[in-house]
Formats: structure tokens, C-alpha cells, sequence
């Protein structure tokens, strides 16, 4: 890859395309419709965790593949890999945080009505 | 919208009124005048010479990233200097203040540091040793070393890489301003909750170390991204994964760390300083904050930040250990792996610091567990070491004493702490002086790795050798310091001594306390042969060849020596784990090319500097609440960063003739053989 | 001792077309590292909600659940996601050289960043009114500083879109202009994904149980 190319041929110059790019808005926000639809309805705690989960997890990976654009070619090979190893870490903060919080709150202060806010 | 805080507040100056200077303390006064002194005789030295302009357009506007590593390692050791005083400080009156008939003075009740001053020392002291020494030496030298060992010219974002230094820098200056302008914080390195928030510290002391951190882990982190892109994109032709060397391949785990541990001590700052700036309540005693958070926040940094420090040094010790047993390291594919997961388990570990929270067994014993997980990589390394110098023929040079010491106190280090790692032993020595000799002699792997490593490429930077007779001097007085000083504290751990304290009630404890003040006497002593070193090999001046130890095995042996700035003349074709070597065997390490291309090389910039001080003003300003100078310095800063953007220059290019002429004063040997026949531009660039 | 492959007649040991690096990759890359490391601030903040946000942490103010309305959220939902769909649209014009196209997108994409803005900070502004602001409690502390932390990112998204609008003008296509371009849509599809994970935690979520 030299250096005094036109940077317009730039593979990821090349990579926008309408036709990607409205799919990625419509499959979002149609995901986060779902997720908003589902919220309205009456679901146990748990249910609504892994339903919400879900639709978020599409979300972000078709936002991820239609606008970023991530995926195994040359150009976007490494991002795809940086990503992947970050997102266990992000994961990791948020949960072992709950986890430690919610055993603390557990045998620090057994009150019933905090109880169930942080029994996520 | 600003919280009220204690003491008048102007407009114009904020919190700063001449109160603010200490100038009824007599340990700060003197202080003063030998910081005050040694700035005027370097100031003084720099205009005598007329070396100016020199200083400017070399040093303070220079994006080489050897230039920058160079001025980083230099802020270090200005740092560890101070850290040490700060130490000898605490040594001191740990010394005297034993017992509740021991002697006070300068009005302390007793020893000679009243209590809200000693908090202030130890706290300095593992910031400033941690933050301010640790990391930027370490930062310095895989700036300098990593580009060279991978056949580039500078960093992928040599601008960036100067803009983190200043910012770095302007965090040392807030760390030293706060000894004359004010106070440091007392609410040691970590920042204890709630005592660091604004009832408890009304003053500005916590919010000089607050500043100081944030803005210096703002420039570790861009120079963590740095490193990435740098190790990713930029390697030279024919370097695939498992040919990079492996100070490298230990600089792209520790980057990863880095890149990620940072934005969450980013982001527990900030909500501290949202709380003490306005009145926010995350970890506030009471309305609703929680104090604990902070903790947990600020160790899933402090954990990560641990290894960040201490997988470089490993990988000196790989370095050094595999060149001076005349061996290729052991094992290089476990090297690599184990580097890997001790930046991934070092990930989940962090609660070890805080076993004593009060969360439930399981997640106790989840921590234990993975802390004690960690330790196994830890010793595939250190087993590859053994490996690697067993059958090798091992020269006791300077730098190969400082790496057996640093895998020594690695195993006394790394032991204890796998102690510590069952928690039920911390329980019973969680804050003793135990727990702080554990993590000194971990510190003291990191300085022993330091100054291998200082030593080994002092001669490829320089040009000359440092005195191998001084240097081994420092070595074993440096070391007799170290161990007098924490072998005692062991024993004084579990007899009972806790940390952070003035004042010790039991006096059996005294024969310890004096041994610990001997070994600051042998330190004293190795500072004084570390300084001698320098001078002395300043003076004589032996000038070192391209191969400086005769034994060098990776790529940046191949460069000149000194290296010149633009690094390899042109870029070199990579064959092998260990090129040099490869080309030793081959007898072709002297071969030059046969013609020069012209090189494209990126332009200094005033700007990074700039940048540095007037985040150094920001900050100050915040600290003392003169709201109308930090607006207007980020303003600044921000009008400068996009007035930057519109600068059309792209760097320029050195011409082939300029490149030979430099090579041929440089060149010692010229060996022109077959083989240096150079692929033209345009040619095939091996696939990464 | 390892032994070294032997050199051969043809071995070249010096390789000038390697200079040649691609500079926009290398930008690209490097600012999607610093995106990650945003990331990590976000789930460090994102943390700290999670412990926040129950009662006790509420000293007696509102939960989220009290006051947040899906609905609202849903409209900034689709605003956010339509103001990166005008950006990405721009980055499609970019492929032509077509600098109205691009320059057209940029301005689609800041006037929806208005408006998203205009109906999150009204919401702030009215709980503030309310006696309910950011000193309130931890838990509104971390709500504020969660939405605050969002819309400073797209305040800065939207400064860069007027410089670029400038650059794209007086310069047009050259490589630091379209490196930058490529950041910045990387960047403003990026705080679109944090939102989403705040509608979806926060709004949601927390709003519903």
C-alpha cells in the first residue's frame, strides 16, 4: 500500500454504501423498537434481562457489521480483533462489580426492599 | 454551582492567597533552597552555554521517539530521586519514633514529622514512585527500544508520542509545585473514601494528587495506543508475529493493559472530582454515595496498573538474560503466552487489594483463586529464564547481575505474594508493613530491570560505555540498601507494625526500625556510586562499536551507534527470531546498503510542549479553583489542537546524498557484500 | 543452541519499498484503540450505576423508574441513529469526491444531534427545576454524569463536523482530511452505540422493573 494513492480508493473509503447503511438503521432501530415494545409488557425481572440482552446484543452487532464496517478483511482485520478482545473486559467490570456490590449489600444491610433492586 | 469550601475565595486568585506557601516549615524551607539551587544551576548552565536554542529545537520540540524516551527516563530519574528522599524521610522517623517516651522535635510530638505531614510523605511517595519514577522510566525505554527492535523509524504518531510526554511531565510539576503552593494530598496514593472527599479534606492536597494523576494516565494512555499501532502496522518486512523480539511482544501486552486498566482510574477521578468540584455524591458519606465503589473502581485499575509496570520489566530480564547466556531465550512461544495471560488473569484479580470489604465468601474466594492462577505464567517465565542461562555461557556483566537480582526478587516477591494471595493470611496482615515489603521487593524487580536495561542500551543510544567498575559498585550497594531495608519488614509485618503510621508503640520492634535506617544509609551510599558512574563514564567517554557487548541478538543491534535519528538508513529485511544473530551466523552483520532511498521523516512541533504546560496551568488552576485561567487555558488547548489541523506540513524528507554522508561519518566498517543490494521502492513488501 | 537458516545468494537484507506505511490505516486503527478505551470509561461509569442505582443509594429522591420515560427515549433513539445514518451518507458522497454530498450529510447529522441534545438536556434541566439534580443523591449523581458524559461526547462530534465542514471546504480530499472523516464517522457511530446501551440498561430496564 503506497503511501501517494489517491486516499479516496482507501479500502475504507470504499467500504461505505447506502444499501449497508440504511439496513444498519433499520435493523437498530427495529431492535430497539422490539426491546421498547417488551419493556411495556409485564415481564418478570430475569425474562426482561435476557429479552433487553438480547435485542441490545443484536443491536450492537449489526451496527458493529453495517455502519463500522468490522469484519475480517485486511483493512478491518485488527479492529475486529481489538474489539473482540475488549469486550470481555467491558463484561468483566460491570459484572464482578454487581457481583461484589450485591454481596456486599447482601451481608452489610438485609433489607428486603434493597435487596431485590440489586439482585440483578 | 461550586461547593463551598473552607477558606476565602477571590475571583481573580481563587483559593491562592500567600498563605498558601509553607514558609514557617523549616523542612520545606530547606527543601526550597536545594530544589531551588538545582534549578538555577541547571538554568544557569543552559544559558552560560548558550545552549538555548539548542534545548528547544532538539529536546523540547523533538518527536524522535529516542529523544522523547530519553527526556521521559530523565523525569524519571529526577522523580525516583525525590520518591527516595521522601522514603529516607519516612525511614527517619519511623527510627526516632519508637515507643511513647521517644524524643519530638520541630514540634511533632514525636520523631520530627507531625502526623498530617507524614501522611503527606508516604503518599508522595508512592505516587510520585509509582506514577512519576515507575512509569515513565519504563514508558522511556520501550520508546526508545521498541521502534529500533522493529526495524521502524519513529512510533506510528510521533506527535502524539511528545504531546504524552509534556502531559506526563506537567503532572510532575503539579507534584512538585504542591511542595512550596500548598500541600500534597494525605489520603495516601490510593485516595482512601470518604476521607479524601471534601468534609474530611477541605484543603487543596487531595486535589493537587487528583490533577496529577489524571493528567499523566491521560498521556500513558496515548501512549499505550501508541505502542499498539506502532507493534501492529509498523513493522519492518519479514517481521511476522513470532519473529518479533520479545521486549516488544511484552510492550504490546503491556499497552494492552495500559489501554485498558486507565479509562477506569479516567473515570473514578473523575467522579471524585465531580464530587469535590460540585457537589456530586458518588462516594460521599451519606445521600446516597458509596465510598466502597471508589475502592473497587480504583483497584481494577491498581491491579492492572501493577502488571503494567512489571511485564516490561520481565521482558528486560528476558533480553538481558538470553544475550548474556550467549542463548536464544527458552521457550520463546510460552515467553509470549505467558506475557498474554498475565495481562488477561491480571484482568480479574483486583479485589485482592480490598479482601477485607466485607463481600461474601465466593467472591473471596473467586479473588484468591484467580490471584493465585496468575502466579503460574509468572513462573513459566521465570523457569524460561533458568532454562535459557543453563548451558549458556554467561558473562557477569553489569546488566546481567541486575537481571539474576531482579529473578531473586522476583521469587521472594513473587512468594510472599502468593501468601498474601490466600486470604486468609491477608486477613491478619492486611495494612502491616508485611503486605508493603511485598509489593517493595515486586518495585525493586521493576528497578532492577530498569537499570539492566539502562546499562545494556546506554551504549547503543550514547555511544560510549558506562563504567563497568562503578556500575557494579552501585549494583551491590544498591542491593545490600534493598535488603536491609525490607528483609526487616517482613518480620516487622507479621510482629505486628502497621502501615501508615508515624508513630510505632512497640518498642521490640526498635533493632528492626534501625536496621531498615542502616540500609537507607546504603542506599545513600549507591546513589552516590550511581551518580560517580555517570560522571565518570561522561568523562572517559569509551566509545562503544555497533555491537556495544559483543553478544547482541535482536534488530536494534544493527543500527549505527550511536543511533542516528532517522534510526536504520534503510529499512531492513527481517529473516529471523533474533536477526541479528541470524546474521552473525551468516557474516553479514556488518553488511551496509549498497544505496540510500530517500526518507520521509516527520517535522518537530513546539506544540506538544505547549500543550504540556498549558495543561500544567489548567490544572494548577483547578486545584486552586481560578475558574477564568483553567477556562481559558483548556480553551486554549482545544483552539490549538484544531488550528494544528490545519497545518499543511507533512513532515519532510532527508535526500539519499545527506543520508550517506551521515552513515559515512558514522561507519566504522563498510562491507559492502552481495547481499546489500537494496529492493527498490515499489518492490514487493512482505506481507505482515 | 538454535541453528540459523543459511543465507542464499538471493537474500536481500535491505528493503526500501517498505517504507511506504499506510498512513489513514494506521490513523484508523489508532483511533479505534482510543474508542475502546472510551469504551472503558463508559463500562466503569456504566458500573457504577449498576451499584447506584437502588434505593438506599436514592437518599430519598427519585429512581430512575420514577421518572424516566421510555417513550422520550425512543424518539432520541431513532433521532441519534438517524443523525449517523446523514453522517454515513456523507462518507457515501465521500466515495464520489463529491464535497456537497459530503458537506450536506455533516449538516443533516448536526441538526439531529440538536435536537437529541435539546430533549436530553431539557430533560436534566427539568429534574434540576425539580429539586432533583445531579447533588440530589449518588444515584442521581451517576444518572446526570451518565447523560452529561454522552452528550459532551456528541458535543465534541458535533465541533469536529464544523471544523471538518471548514477543511472539506478549503482543502477538500487530501489524505488528513479524509483520515479524519473516516475517525469522525467512527467516532459518531460509536457514542450511537453507547446510547443504544443507555436506552436499552437505563431507560429500559431500569425504568421498567
Amino acid at each position: 500500500m503506497a503511501a501517494h494513492n489517491d486516499p479516496l480508493a482507501h479500502p475504507e473509503v470504499r467500504q461505505g454504501s447506502v444499501l449497508r447503511y440504511i439496513a444498519g438503521f433499520v435493523t437498530s432501530g427495529a431492535a430497539m423498537y422490539f426491546a421498547y415494545v417488551q419493556a411495556m409488557g409485564h415481564h418478570p425481572v430475569v425474562e426482561l434481562l435476557e429479552i433487553l440482552g438480547g435485542a441490545l446484543l443484536f443491536s450492537l452487532i449489526t451496527q458493529a457489521a453495517l455502519f463500522f464496517g468490522l469484519d475480517a478483511s485486511r483493512a478491518q482485520i485488527w479492529k475486529s480483533i481489538s474489539l473482540i478482545l475488549t469486550v470481555p473486559l467491558f463484561l468483566v467490570i460491570i459484572g464482578i462489580t454487581v457481583w461484589a456490590f450485591a454481596s456486599l449489600y447482601g451481608r452489610t444491610m438485609p433489607d428486603p426492599a434493597i435487596m431485590n433492586s440489586m439482585s440483578m | 454551582m461550586q461547593v463551598a469550601v473552607d477558606g476565602p475565595w477571590s475571583p481573580l486568585l481563587g483559593r491562592l492567597t500567600l498563605d498558601a506557601i509553607p514558609y514557617t516549615n523549616p523542612i520545606l524551607i530547606f527543601t526550597f533552597i536545594i530544589a531551588a539551587t538545582a534549578g538555577l544551576v541547571a538554568v544557569g548552565s543552559v544559558l552560560y552555554f548558550r545552549k538555548v536554542g539548542y534545548i528547544w529545537r532538539e529536546w523540547l520540540c523533538s518527536v524522535d521517539h529516542k529523544r522523547i524516551g530519553v527526556m521521559y527516563m530523565i523525569l524519571g530519574l529526577v522523580m525516583l530521586f525525590r520518591g527516595f528522599i521522601d522514603g529516607v524521610m519516612m525511614r527517619t522517623q519511623q527510627a526516632i519514633a519508637i515507643g511513647p517516651n521517644s524524643p519530638g522535635y520541630l514540634g511533632a510530638a514525636h520523631g520530627y514529622l507531625p502526623p498530617y505531614h507524614f501522611d503527606q510523605v508516604y503518599s508522595a511517595h508512592g505516587t510520585l514512585m509509582l506514577i512519576f519514577a515507575a512509569t515513565p522510566l519504563l514508558t522511556g525505554l520501550g520508546n526508545i527500544i521498541v521502534p529500533l527492535q522493529i526495524g521502524a523509524r519513529d512510533m506510528a504518531f510521533p506527535y502524539l508520542n511528545a504531546v504524552s510526554l509534556w502531559l506526563t511531565v506537567s503532572g510532575a510539576l503539579l507534584c512538585m509545585i504542591s511542595l512550596f503552593v500548598g500541600e500534597f494530598s494525605n489520603a495516601t496514593w490510593v485516595g482512601l473514601m470518604p476521607f479524601s472527599e471534601l468534609p474530611s479534606n477541605p484543603g487543596v492536597g487531595v486535589d493537587y494528587w487528583m490533577w496529577a494523576l489524571q493528567v499523566s494516565s491521560i498521556g500513558t494512555t496515548f501512549n499505550a495506543i501508541n505502542i499498539i499501532a506502532t507493534i501492529v502496522k509498523m513493522r519492518a518486512p519479514g517481521m511476522g508475529w513470532f519473529r518479533i523480539p520479545v521486549f516488544t511482544w511484552v510492550s504490546m501486552a503491556t499497552s494492552i493493559i495500559g489501554l485498558t486498566a486507565f479509562p477506569v482510574l479516567t473515570a473514578a477521578l473523575c467522579m471524585l472530582g465531580l464530587d469535590r468540584y460540585i457537589g456530586t455524591h458518588f462516594f460521599t458519606a451519606g445521600m446516597g454515595g458509596n465510598y466502597m465503589l471508589y475502592i473497587n473502581l480504583f483497584w481494577t485499575w491498581g491491579h492492572p496498573e501493577v502488571y503494567f509496570l512489571v511485564l516490561p520489566a520481565f521482558g528486560l530480564i528476558s533480553e538481558i538474560v538470553s544475550t548474556f547466556s550467549h542463548k536464544s531465550l527458552f521457550g520463546y512461544p510460552t515467553m509470549i503466552a505467558a506475557s498474554m495471560g498475565i495481562a488477561g488473569v491480571g484482568w480479574v484479580v483486583w479485589a485482592h487489594h480490598f479482601f477485607t470489604m466485607g463481600m461474601g465468601p465466593d467472591l473471596i474466594g473467586f479473588f484468591s483463586a484467580a490471584t493465585m492462577i496468575v502466579g503460574i505464567p509468572t513462573g513459566v517465565k521465570a523457569f524460561n529464564w533458568l532454562f535459557t542461562m543453563f548451558r549458556g555461557r554467561i558473562t557477569f556483566t553489569t546488566p546481567m547481575l541486575w537481571a539474576i537480582t531482579a529473578i531473586l526478587l522476583l521469587l521472594l516477591g513473587g512468594l510472599t505474594g502468593m501468601m498474601l494471595s490466600a486470604s486468609v493470611v491477608d486477613y491478619t496482615v492486611h495494612d502491616s508493613v508485611f503486605v508493603v515489603a511485598h509489593f517493595h521487593c515486586m518495585v525493586l524487580v521493576i528497578g532492577a530491570g530498569i537499570f539492566a536495561a539502562v546499562t545494556y542500551w546506554w551504549p547503543k543510544i550514547f555511544g560510549f560505555k558506562l563504567n563497568e567498575t562503578l556500575g557494579q559498585w552501585f549494583f551491590w550497594t544498591f542491593v545490600a540498601g534493598s535488603l536491609l531495608v525490607f528483609i526487616p519488614m517482613f518480620q516487622a509485618g507479621l510482629d505486628g507494625e502497621t502501615r501508615r503510621l508515624d508513630y510505632l508503640f512497640d518498642t521490640s520492634l526498635r533493632p528492626l526500625m534501625l536496621l531498615e535506617e542502616l540500609g537507607i544509609g546504603v542506599y545513600f551510599v549507591s546513589v552516590f556510586f550511581f551518580l560517580a558512574m555517570i560522571v565518570v563514564s561522561l568523562i572517559k567517554r569509551e566509545p562503544a562499536g555497533q555491537d556495544a557487548w559483543g553478544t547482541g541478538r535482536s534488530l536494534e543491534w544493527l543500527t549505527q551507534t550511536p543511533v542516528p535519528f532517522y534510526n536504520f538508513a534503510v529499512t531492513p529485511q527481517v529473516h529471523a527470531l533474533d536477526e541479528m544473530s541470524w546474521r552473525k551466523a551468516n557474516g553479514l552483520e556488518k553488511a551496509q546498503p549498497s544505496t540510500y532511498v530517500p526518507i520521509h521523516m516527520p517535522s518537530s512541533s513546539g506544540l506538544p510542549f505547549v500543550i504540556g504546560m498549558l495543561s500544567f496551568v489548567c490544572t494548577f488552576s483547578l486545584v486552586w479553583r481560578v475558574w477564568w485561567l483553567a477556562g481559558a487555558s483548556l480553551l486554549a488547548v482545544i483552539l490549538l489542537v484544531i488550528i494544528r489541523s490545519f497545518d499543511k506540513n507533512e513532515g519532510y524528507v532527508l535526500s539519499a546524498q545527506t543520508i550517506a554522508e551521515m552513515e559515512r561519518k558514522l561507519n566504522t566498517v563498510s562491507v559492502v557484500a552481495e547481499q546489500s543490494k537494496v529492493l527498490p521502492v515499489g518492490g514487493h513488501a512482505e506481507a505482515h | 543452541m538454535a541453528s540459523f537458516p543459511k543465507a542464499g545468494a538471493d537474500t536481500v537484507l535491505w528493503n526500501a519499498g517498505a517504507d511506504a506505511h499506510d498512513n489513514i490505516s494506521a490513523r484508523t486503527y489508532g483511533f479505534w484503540l482510543y474508542l475502546l478505551s472510551d469504551a472503558l470509561i463508559i463500562a466503569a461509569v456504566f458500573a457504577t450505576y449498576a451499584v447506584l442505582n437502588n434505593p438506599m443509594n436514592a437518599a430519598g429522591g427519585p429512581l430512575g423508574s420514577q421518572f424516566l420515560s421510555a417513550s422520550k427515549g425512543m424518539l432520541q433513539t431513532f433521532i441519534v441513529l438517524g443523525s449517523v445514518l446523514c453522517y454515513s451518507l456523507a462518507t457515501v458522497a465521500l466515495k464520489r469526491g463529491s464535497k456537497l454530498g459530503v458537506s450536506l450529510g455533516m449538516i443533516g447529522a448536526i441538526l439531529l444531534a440538536v435536537v437529541f441534545l435539546g430533549i436530553g438536556l431539557g430533560d436534566l434541566t427539568a429534574l434540576s427545576a425539580a429539586g432533583d439534580g445531579f447533588a440530589r443523591s449518588g444515584y442521581l449523581s451517576c444518572f446526570f454524569t451518565l447523560i452529561v458524559t454522552h452528550a459532551l461526547h456528541m458535543g465534541f462530534g458535533i465541533l469536529w463536523m464544523l471544523v471538518m465542514l471548514v477543511q472539506v471546504g478549503v482543502f477538500g480530499f487530501t489524505e488528513n482530511v479524509v483520515a479524519r472523516l473516516l475517525n469522525l464517522r467512527m467516532f459518531w457511530q460509536f457514542q450511537a452505540s453507547v446510547w443504544v446501551v443507555v436506552y436499552i440498561y437505563v431507560y429500559l430496564f431500569g425504568g421498567a422493573h
